[in-house]
């Protein structure tokens, strides 16, 4: 028995099941209530399955890119819960769930792509061959006209496009327009998508691991730029 | 009662583990991480510090199980810091200790990291014990408190603006001393001549009359005469050791003048210095010299001053003993107020 846990989005939900087949999935909208909801939203799913938190195998967890404080939260209870109950822990792009959602034929290019901010989106490119998830594009972080200018037009373009860019896209060159689905990464996504082939990661340093935040932090970016290196490396001391 | 202590408030990654037997917290282990990527920053990145408190967590709280020979089977409860810090710092222990206890079905409690810091010496004193003047003196807070009993705090005096620490992290900073700066400063002021330079004693003749800033601090106002000074001087190279005396003895008349005062009036016979800045021997050596034998000052010993777990699971533990406990709703906060805190009027 599974659990899946997606918190890089506005939507947390968690899903209990098997790769491949959800049991039960609820949700909660609002990323401030993610750290105080997580523990009784997988005791609802939990509960809705008939299932206790003592069988579960494994956790998959989305592991962005998305908001940073989101991505901490599901990592944190993900972390503790493989600590305590010596779970697997497998991960996926959370890009990946968004583009699985959109149900592409197995030929179709889909572009997935979620708000980064500063006016920049994360996007990541896959296929659906029988069986296998197909990684085109890793997810980067993008201006827009960039993405534009560098992807070729893609079958199905899915996730949350911002403001602004959703007509831009609509410029995307040589008159073909790709199918379009709005949706958000789902806990059920990540149960999908464990069933396929490379569909996700399985950890084997859990503790150590760290979410795809999709760019480092402005602080960082900043030192870099001026010192046009990157900044050591520093694991901090014991004491 | 065994208890697991997690903090991650600011850019420390702590873990501990304490047992508390008829009321008294012993210690069994103390892991600190303390996170050096701040260092070419000059001051904590909320954001690096979240990342590193996430991939330190699991190996901090394993190491400090292992050094008390315990295991999550072998422990009663589980306390976390709840607040005040950073949120996004804060987040990821609290996440992490939950669901521990959570998942295994172990009574956990939020803790409030000042209390924590009151907690301390308990861990190392075994005649500490209420009633008692603490002064709690770190980067983010200055509090003059008096501690009636356990869970109940009078907050005497607080401060206007900058924390004591954080007075001393920017006159560090200002004298090339580097962050975090008061523990260079500390040295640098030791080889200083005191009374080469004076500086104000800010809020200290308050303390005469009966106004609303009697037990207050102010330190921003210090910290700017430090400025103007250095920017005046010809060869701070060669001033430096007593600009750093001047400031230091300055900032610890202040502090140590308030407290004693307040437990003088309160007739107590112990005080408490808690906090990063207690760590500053010259601060506890100065109370000390001032109180004389008539009131005990207890002070922890550097590792427990600074920000640790072991503290969190002495209060924790302390909190748990009374029945309370915090749901898997338990949430961060960077304004938690001090539980069992009275107004001053009160």
């Amino acid at each position: 028995m599974w659990l899946a846990l997606e918190t890089s989005s506005d939507r947390a939900s968690v899903a209990v099941g098997h790769p491949g087949q959800v049991l039960s999935e609820v949700s909660l909208e609002g990323a401030r209530r993610h750290a105080g909801a997580l523990p009784r939203l997988i005791d609802e799913a939990l509960g809705q399955a008939g299932v206790e938190l003592s069988v579960l195998e494994a956790v998959v967890l989305g592991d962005g890119p998305g908001s940073f404080t989101g991505l901490r939260v599901g990592a944190a209870v993900a972390k503790a819960l493989v600590r305590s109950h010596g779970m697997s822990f497998h991960t996926t792009p959370a890009l990946a769930a968004i583009a699985w959602a959109a149900a592409p034929l197995p030929e179709e290019r889909v572009l997935a792509v979620v708000n980064a901010l500063r006016g920049e989106v994360y996007a990541a490119e896959y296929r659906f061959p029988e069986g296998r998830l197909e990684v085109l594009q890793e997810p980067t972080v993008w201006l827009p006209e960039r993405l534009l200018a560098d992807c070729p037009v893609p079958d199905v373009l899915c996730g949350i496009v911002p403001e602004g860019l959703a007509e831009r896209l609509a410029e995307w060159q040589s008159g073909r327009h790709p199918r379009t689905v709005r949706g958000v990464a789902t806990a059920g996504a990540l149960l999908a998508l464990a069933a396929r082939r490379d569909g996700v990661t399985m950890v084997a340093d859990p503790a150590g691991w760290e979410p795809r935040y999709g760019r480092p932090a402005e602080a960082q970016a900043k030192w870099e730029r001026d010192h046009g290196q990157k900044l050591p490396d520093s694991p901090g001391h014991l004491s | 009662m065994r208890v697991l202590g997690i903090e991650s408030s600011c850019d420390e990654t702590s873990a501990a583990v304490i047992r508390l037997d008829q009321g008294r917290p012993t210690l069994e282990s103390v892991v600190i991480l303390s996170q050096d990527v701040h260092k070419v920053f000059g001051g904590v990145v909320p954001e690096l510090a979240s990342r590193a408190h996430l991939t330190a967590i699991g190996p901090v709280v394993d190491r400090a199980l292992g050094e008390a020979g315990a295991t999550l089977d072998t422990i009663d409860a589980i306390a976390v810091t709840a607040g005040p810090g950073l949120v996004g710092a804060l987040l990821v222990g609290l996440m992490y200790g939950k669901t521990l206890a959570w998942a295994s079905g172990k009574p956990l409690i939020g803790v409030h990291h000042m209390e924590g810091h009151l907690f301390a010496p308990a861990l190392e004193d075994a005649e500490f014990a209420p009633p008692f003047v603490a002064l709690l003196v770190s980067g983010g807070h200055t509090l003059l408190l008096d501690v009636t009993a356990w869970g109940e705090y009078r907050l005497l005096g607080q401060t206007l603006d900058d924390a004591a620490g954080e007075a001393f992290d920017k006159v560090a900073t200002l004298l090339g001393l580097g962050y975090p700066g008061g523990a260079p400063l500390e040295r640098l002021a030791a080889t200083g001549k005191a009374g080469k330079f004076v500086f104000p004693r800010p809020l200290l003749r308050d303390l005469k009359g009966d106004g609303p800033n009697r037990w207050n601090f102010s330190f921003s106002g210090l910290k700017t005469a430090v400025l103007r000074t250095v920017r005046l001087s010809t060869d701070l190279d060669a001033e430096r050791a007593d600009l750093a005396r001047g400031f230091q003895d300055a900032a610890i008349e202040v502090l140590v003048e308030k407290t004693a005062v307040a437990v003088e009036e309160l007739g107590y016979p112990l005080a408490m210095i808690g906090g990063g800045v207690a760590c500053n021997r010259a601060l506890a050596a100065r109370l000390r010299e001032r109180l004389g034998t008539r009131v005990r000052v207890s002070v922890a010993s550097p590792r427990l001053n600074t920000d640790n777990a072991a503290m969190i699971a002495a209060a924790g533990a302390w909190r748990l003993a009374r029945g309370e406990r915090s749901g898997p709703g338990l949430e961060p906060s960077d304004s938690l107020p001090l539980p069992g805190l009275l107004s001053p009027a009160a």
